[in-house]
């Protein structure tokens, strides 16, 4: 796959999530959307965190951060070493 | 009878968590959380490196939050020193001016003297403001033998929305400090033989990172939760990698005539936008995530990770997953520069900075033992791949593999328990 292919894919994924996800949060925002506190049985399992993880996402950062010239998003990543 | 037992304790699990939640049934139960890893990493021929991290954190009655966090690494190998290969022995002058390094025809120059070892020490406290928002706070300090890092971090978070909603607002600075062996190269100086005399930078690099960041968290129904993220990074300062070389080469044959020092450009501003969905499917998990970044040094990133949890009995799960990256070559990305040309304003042969896309493959296991303790088990197989053979070759090197392919292994065992 070559360098426009993949950005144009690149492209089309990010203005997919947008498509689904903005207006889910806008209208969760508006207040009509979500759960009452006792329907929170799934959401509140350990695998349904945002980052149910910590330690792993930051090691697997840590090594993202010096084999590729993204940083960020997962936390305020920044400083650290200097393998990149 | 079994079935409802199990309903019941589930209705239980729910009411417990409303009430908690809703600030009902008074004061929170003082917990401590303790949580261990050992990281091994190792691409074949390169670099190895071990990370261990230790993190505590310690939630008091109030709802207070302290934690504190202990991270030690080690590196040794060899690491590509940005020449390009060609078809007879090349010698390079290590980083500190005292001996030298020969690569093979053929092969990628890389560096062998790679070897350090970083400590990093990060602490922070969360307060509860009111009932529904949160302030926390943090400092974090690591050093190494040619790197030291001093940062600050502060966060506010608010829920709304019966905490369906939850907006964050964070920020981060950092004062980082190079004193590379032997000093700074100065850019675009010439690589001269060992025990000759290079010409160096004064004083050490210094640059200062700010991040600023926004997060919405949107609970969507029973399953599914949602989360946006935008962040905006500022580093301005020293960039340069000492350590990293430009060939410069004949037009016409491609073969190398000398080495000069890299320089990147002393400011560089980032955007990212992360995107999150989590759906339960009643028995298992799926997580997708969805990054985008930009900077102004020409690199656009996307980066799509999925994982997929599957429940094997009440306290297992194996958890694969897969990580997709591509990213597009920085403005001032060279592979090499020609003896017949200018030197540039900025340049750079790391081939981190180039176009590329990167797989990793992962497989997680987690359990929970019988004394209640968490252990988790993750091996994931990485990839990196780029040009090899790009139209700029020149010569001999359109013949080389100016882009070799990184494979990495990498294996982690986790251990967390509560008291």
């Amino acid at each position: 796959m070559n360098t426009d292919s993949r950005s144009r894919l690149g492209r089309c994924a990010l203005w997919l999530l947008l498509a689904l996800l903005l207006p889910v949060l806008l209208t969760g925002c508006a207040g009509s959307m979500g759960v009452q506190p006792w329907e929170r049985d799934l959401l509140a399992q350990p695998g349904m965190a945002i980052d149910p993880d910590p330690i792993q996402t930051a090691l697997n950062e840590h090594i993202f951060f010096s084999k590729e010239a993204s940083t960020g998003g997962l936390g305020t990543a920044g400083g650290g070493c200097g393998c990149n | 009878m079994a079935a409802t037992s199990k309903t019941g304790q589930n209705v239980r699990g729910a009411l417990l968590t409303a009430c908690g939640l809703l600030g009902i049934g008074g004061a929170q139960a003082q917990a401590t959380e303790i949580k261990g890893a050992v990281l091994g990493y190792t691409e074949p021929d390169r670099v190895s490196a071990i990370e261990t991290v230790v993190d505590v954190a310690h939630t008091f009655a109030g709802g207070q939050g302290l934690n504190f966090k202990l991270v030690y690494d080690g590196l040794t190998g060899a690491s590509a020193n940005g020449a390009v290969p060609w078809t007879d022995y090349q010698t390079f002058t290590r980083p500190s001016g005292a001996g030298s390094y020969q690569a093979d025809p053929e092969q990628t120059p890389l560096d062998d003297t790679f070897r350090d070892s970083r400590v990093a020490l990060s602490g922070g406290a969360s307060l509860p403001w009111g009932r529904l928002s949160t302030v926390s706070a943090g400092l974090y300090g690591s050093g190494e033998h040619d790197y030291m890092s001093l940062g600050a971090n502060l966060a506010l978070s608010r829920d709304f929305n019966k905490r369906n909603t939850t907006v964050a607002l964070r920020g981060a600075m950092f004062h980082d400090t190079i004193n590379p062996e032997g000093g700074r190269p100065t850019p675009f100086g010439i690589m001269t033989p060992a025990g000759s005399e290079l010409a160096r930078l004064d004083g050490d690099g210094t640059k200062d990172i700010m991040d600023l960041g926004l997060s919405l968290t949107q609970t969507i129904n029973r399953s599914t939760i949602a989360h946006l993220s935008y962040t905006f990074s500022q580093v301005d300062g020293y960039q340069t990698d000492p350590y990293k070389l430009l060939s410069v080469v004949n037009p016409e044959t491609g073969a190398p005539g000398h080495y000069v020092f890299e320089k990147r450009p002393d400011s560089r501003a980032k955007h990212v936008l992360l995107a999150k969905l989590n759906h339960h499917l009643s028995r298992d998990i799926v997580r997708l995530s969805y990054r985008f970044m930009t900077d102004d040094w020409g690199v656009n990133s996307h980066t799509i990770d999925l994982e997929y949890r599957l429940k094997m009995g009440e306290h297992r799960y194996l958890e694969p997953s897969v990580r997709w990256y591509t990213q597009s070559e920085a403005d001032f990305y060279r592979r090499f520069l020609l003896e017949s040309e200018a030197l540039p304003l900025d340049a750079s042969a790391d081939y981190r900075l180039g176009d590329m896309q990167t797989w990793a493959w992962g497989l997680k296991h987690g359990r929970r033992l019988g004394n209640g303790h968490d252990l988790t088990v993750r091996g994931v197989y990485y990839r990196q791949s780029g040009e090899s053979h790009p139209a700029e070759a020149v010569g001999a090197l359109r013949d080389l593999d100016l882009f070799p392919t990184v494979e990495a292994f990498i294996f982690q065992v986790g251990y967390s328990f509560g008291t």
